[in-house]
Order: structure tokens, then sequence, then C-alpha cells
């Protein structure tokens, strides 16, 4: 291994079983064939396994950050277990230097009757820290979690916050040459996110090598340098990390209208049809025209027509709002009409959409219109972020 | 083995099984030894997760099996059982029985769940699984130790001193330990994959106990007597118990023999367990 190199992967390959009892049956026939001295022949596929993970090759070095994404159920959670040395690779090899860490459950081994210092020693025991080191670095570590008087409660009397804090201090604190990280910056307040961030800022100076596995592409494309990006077990590689959540992206819905979600489209009394929007794919300050017709067998007065913008891969909204929100109420009379959504000066970019409808009845007691259809709103240069602001530079 | 930044792990399909058997028990004991304060702490926590949230917490560890002996000495002194031929009075002969079977099925018991009841903890962080295994053991020192003492306070009630050779007692309950450890690795393995092997284990340690001369003296003739001849346990458990109770071991024979067998089944068991350990976390 070249000394600037933590971790090699070569040519890995990981297999599960679909069913639990086969994988029964191939886990007690492994055992006994280990037992006898044979080899499991663990490259083979036996019937009802499938390959997980194919011919992954890889390197981590020193001091950088690799990010891996992927959709779900690309293989990103096994890289890591297997990264870790939990999971073994079923053929190829992988190699590590030094010690391992891992944010990817942290608290482990927590027993929730004893109290937070108790703790701290048994987690750190299992993090693989020694008696001396956990000695050394036991106040620190206490000030990291920063949970007060706490640290001498039960466990089992914590916030989740603090039982994260807690958990979060004793991994940090395991000085490993290789973190690996899945997506757990997420919990935990954003105070306490940001001090994560900067401790492992501050190892990453020391030469700490960082794997970052994660679904939320603001958090990668800060942090990563390199990437790679897993689909069905295959993996590409990204120097460019904007070029590979690109590629990633392009796996999102393309903007078909397969991707067109239609769960109602009428109510008891009331029937929508002729759905029309004016474009799919969209500048930032461009706008956004629904129009619908329907047919009332009765009056609908001050309806709620609830319009949201949310993403097609992550949690979370760019926009929702209700008419209620702009004080302009709408009613439908009985008869035929026609109904207009205009959503103007959309300042959003480098972003696949959904763009949301539903239509409810007064207090939400009957479910007129539902519907979602996918959207682009294009990339600009220079910029990263999901909203593109309305920015201007003066030089006075 | 001191973990640095320059120590390289390798991990590959069939690791040990390449570098061999004499390689592989050198790495047992480099990892045993590396792992000890682990072992004290997973140890430690299981002690306290069992008796912490109780009132009476540890006197458990005395009660439960005081019951037991009580019952049994009850049937004794009613003459429902013939325990057979003992030389002292039978709650000191039968409190030693339950706690040398204790290092037994309190072991078993406890190792084979082991695995299963770390639950995620295998799943989602790497340490020594071995540790794991080794600190369930502990648990069953705890019953062990409280009716040891228990046993003292009996040989002061009934005036008794027991013979010097106790002092060998310690070196005698080895093999008893090694072979429920040793079986322990294994089946911790095997409850892993299937869950059956807990439900077994508690079927058949209560049919082991009767099978077992653990509360009677052994019989001189019928099946129960041709039963205990091949059975290691009688061997493991009389021979620290004459110890004590006569200051010498009558079956010594049979006892070197099942000595013997416990460091084969515990070498066995462990070197299984480090050969298939890599194998388990994905399938329990």
């Amino acid at each position: 291994m070249h000394p600037d190199v933590v971790a090699e992967i070569e040519d890995v390959w990981k297999k599960y079983c679909k069913t639990l009892r086969r994988s029964m049956m191939y886990g007690l026939s492994d055992i006994a064939r280990n037992a006898l001295g044979l080899s499991s022949h663990s490259e083979k596929l036996r019937k009802k396994e499938f390959w997980a993970l194919e011919g992954i090759s890889a390197e981590v070095k020193k001091g950088e950050v690799l990010g891996i994404i992927g959709p779900n159920g690309a293989g990103k959670t096994t890289l890591l277990k297997l990264l870790n040395g939990i999971f073994w690779p079923d053929k190829g090899r992988i190699k590590v230097r030094g010690r391992t860490g891992a944010l990817i459950e942290v608290g482990a081994g927590f027993n929730p009757l004893l109290t937070g210092r108790e703790n701290i020693y048994i987690n750190a025991a299992i993090l693989g820290m020694t008696k001396n080191e956990v000695k050394e670095r036991f106040q620190s570590i206490v000030e990291f979690a920063d949970i007060g008087d706490f640290i001498d409660a039960p466990v089992k009397h914590y916030s989740s916050g603090m039982f994260v804090r807690l958990g979060f201090a004793v991994a940090v604190h395991c000085e490993p040459t290789i973190m690996l990280v899945d997506e757990v910056l997420a919990v935990g307040d954003e105070g306490f996110q940001a001090k994560c961030f900067d401790r492992l800022g501050e190892l990453r100076k020391n030469g700490l090598a960082t794997v970052l596995v994660s679904h939320n592409m603001h958090t990668i494309s800060t942090n990563a340098e390199r990437l790679i990006l897993l689909n069905d077990g295959e993996a590409r590689y990204f120097e460019n990390v904007a070029e590979g959540i690109k590629e990633y992206m392009k796996q999102f819905v393309g903007i078909n209208d397969s991707g067109l979600e239609r769960i109602c489209n009428s109510g008891r009394h009331i029937e929508f049809h002729g759905v029309e929007v004016n474009k799919r794919s969209f500048e930032p300050g461009e706008s956004f025209e629904i129009q619908m017709k329907y047919e009332a067998a009765a009056d609908y007065s001050d309806v709620e027509i609830d319009v949201g913008i949310y993403s097609s891969n992550e949690k979370g909204f760019y926009f929702q709002a209700t008419n209620r929100a702009y004080k302009q109420p709408i009613d439908l009379h009985k008869g035929e009409g026609e109904l207009k959504i205009h959503i103007e000066d959309i300042r959003l970019a480098n972003a696949l959409a959904k763009v949301a409808i539903s239509i409810w009845s007064k207090g939400r007691e009957e479910l007129l219109f539902w519907w979602r259809i996918p959207v682009e709103f294009r990339d600009v240069e220079f910029s990263t972020g999901k909203n593109f602001l309305h920015v201007r530079y003066e030089n006075i | 083995m001191k973990v640095n930044n320059k120590t390289i792990f390798s991990y590959e399909p069939d690791n040990s099984l390449k570098r061999g058997y004499i390689r592989m028990l050198g790495e047992i004991t480099g990892e045993i030894k590396k792992n000890h304060w682990l072992t004290y702490q997973l140890a430690k926590r299981d002690f306290l997760k069992l008796y912490k949230q109780s009132f009476i917490g540890v006197f458990w560890a005395l009660l439960i099996p005081l019951i037991s002996v009580g019952t049994f000495v009850l049937l004794n002194n009613s003459g429902v059982f013939n325990m057979g031929d003992i030389d002292v009075p039978y709650a000191i002969f039968a409190v030693i029985g339950i706690a040398l079977w204790q290092l037994f099925s309190a072991g078993l018991v406890a190792t084979s769940k082991s695995l299963v009841d770390a639950g995620s903890m295998i799943t989602k962080v790497n340490f020594s699984k071995k540790s794991l295994v080794i600190a369930a053991y502990a648990q069953c020192l705890v019953p062990f130790f409280t009716q040891v003492v228990f046993a003292a306070i009996l040989f002061a009630c009934y005036r008794i001193i027991p013979d010097l050779a106790v002092l060998l007692v310690p070196l005698a309950i080895m093999p008893m330990i090694l072979f429920t450890m040793g079986l322990g690795f294994i089946l911790a393995l095997l409850n892993g994959i299937a869950r059956d092997i807990g439900n077994v284990i508690a079927v058949l340690i209560t049919f082991l106990m009767f099978l077992t001369p653990v509360l009677y003296a052994k019989p001189d003739g019928g099946l129960l007597a041709s039963i205990s001849r091949y059975n290691p346990l009688y061997y493991l458990i009389s021979a620290p118990r004459d110890l004590v109770i006569k200051g010498s071991i009558d079956a010594w024979r049979g006892f070197l023999v099942a000595a013997i067998i416990s460091v084969v089944i515990f070498f066995a068991g462990i070197v299984t367990f480090h050969m298939t350990e890599t194998r388990i976390a994905e399938r329990v």
C-alpha cells in the first residue's frame, strides 16, 4: 500500500440472499465448511443469491473526502460496512490502514440504565479506544457533548438530541485514520452539526480521510472532493463532484409523462379534466401556469388550493403554500368553469422537481383534485443550491 | 498487538483459512489480549443490565438457585427421593452441586445468546465479537461466587472444616469453564443464524440437570449410572465437589478424560468462531 493511501478496495464483490430460510441454510453450511478447513467458495452465486456489489475498486487517500452517492439499494451502506470490516467481501480484497471510525450509528452499545459517564467508557471501548486513551480524552468528550448535569443521569432520561450528542462526542474522539459517515449528521440541532463538521475538518487537517454517504447533494457538493456513484452494485468514478451529481440526478424522473401522478381528479360533486401546463423546463425567473377545466354539480365555496414544489429525490419542499397565504379566496360554482394557477417568477435552479397541486373543499373535508407533475429547473453555471436569487453587483 | 496508524487490516474471503491454524491461534490470543478492557466493559454492562433496575439486585443471583436447592432439601428430608450415599449434610452437597452446575448452565445460556442480544451493535460497529462471548460467560460467575459464599456459610453453620484440597478447586473448575465456553462459541454462531438453538438449549439444560448427578449422588447401578459413566458433565462437577467434601477426587481417571475433551472442545469452538465470525454480522 502506498503510504498516502489509507484504504484500498480491490475488485470487491458482495452477495446477499433473497430469502431468509436459504440465508440460514447457507450460513450453516458456510460455518460447517470453514470449521472443517474447507473454503466456502463465496465467489459463486448459489440459488436465490444476488450480487449487491459487483467489482468495486477504489482508493481512499489521507486527508481527502470521498463521497458515495446513489439511489436506495445501490449498495452504499454495504460498501461502508465492508470498509468498516463489519461485512467481509465475498470476492476481492479490502485493505485498511489503522483504526476505522464510523459515524454510522452513534451510541452503539449504550445501556439506557447506565449514566452518560458510565456509557462513555463502554462506548469508547466498543469503538476501539484503550483505557488510557479514554482517560486522557474523557474531559474533552464531556465538553464536546455539552449536556451539562445530565452526564450523571441514566441515558434513558436523555432527549434524543442529548443521546446523539453524547454518541457523537465519543465517536469523534476515537482518532481514526479513516472516518465513515452515513447520513447521521442530519440529526441533532444545527449548532451541534456545525460543531461536528468543524471537528471533522480539524481532524482532516491532521490527515483523517473521510468517506461520506449522503442523499443530500448539498452536503456532498460542499464536502466531497471525489465521488463514487453507485447504481445497482456497480460504480462510476468522478474526479469532478459536480459532474457526478449531475449524472446522479439524471437517473431521477426524466421529464416524461410517466412521472405524472394522479390520485384523483374528481370529488363527490365535481370533476376536473383537461389539465394543461405552459412548460416543463424553466430558466430562473420564468413562470408556471396550470389551467384546468371543471364541471361541478354543487357549489364549493372557499376551497383550499395547495401548491407545492418539492424535490424529486430528497425530502423537503422548495415551496409550499395555499391560496389562503395570499388571501385569495376561491369559490367554485355549480356548472362548468376553468381554474388557472399562476406561479410567477420562479427563482429555482439546478433541480429536478415535482409540482404538486391538491385542491380541498373548505375545512379539508373532501379531496377534489390531487396531481403532481415532474418539472426541471435548469442548471445555472457558477451556481449551486436550489434557489437562484436575484443578485445585483454594484461597484460604487 | 497495538493498533497504530501503520497497522494494516486486510479483509478477504477465507482470510484465516489461508493463514493456517498455527497463525490463527496466535491471532486469537492477540485479539483476546488486546481487547481485555473491552471484555471487562462489556461484562460490566451485562452485569448492570441484569441487576440495576431491581430492588434487591444481585441477591436474585443467590435467591433463585437457593429456592431450587431448598426444594430438593425438602424432598430429601421427606424421603420422596433417594439422593444416594452422601457424606456431608445434603444442603452442602446440593449448594456446591448447583454452584458448579451454574458454571455450565448459566454460562451456556448467556454465551449462546450473546451475539443475538448484541443485535444492531454487531451490524453497525466493528469490534471483537469474541469479547462479547467471553463477557457473556462472565455473567455466570456472579451467581457462582454468591453460592460459593453461601456454601462457606453452610460449612460454618454445620461446623465442618473442608479439606485443604479445597485450594485446588479453582484449578479443578477450569475444564468446566473451557468446556462451556467452547460450546458457547459455536452455539453463539449457530444461534445467530437460527434462533432454534436458543430454544433447544433452554429445554436441554433442564433435562441435562436431572440426567447429571448434580443434586443426587451417582447411583451404583441402573440406567442413570451407565449414562453418568459417559457424561463428561458428571466428572466435571463431581471432581471439584469431591475436592471440597472429601479432599480427593474419586473418579479422577474419568475427570482427566473429561478435562482433555474440554480442552479440545474449547479450541475447536474458538477456532471455528474465529474463522466464521466474519460471516455472522450479515446473518444475525
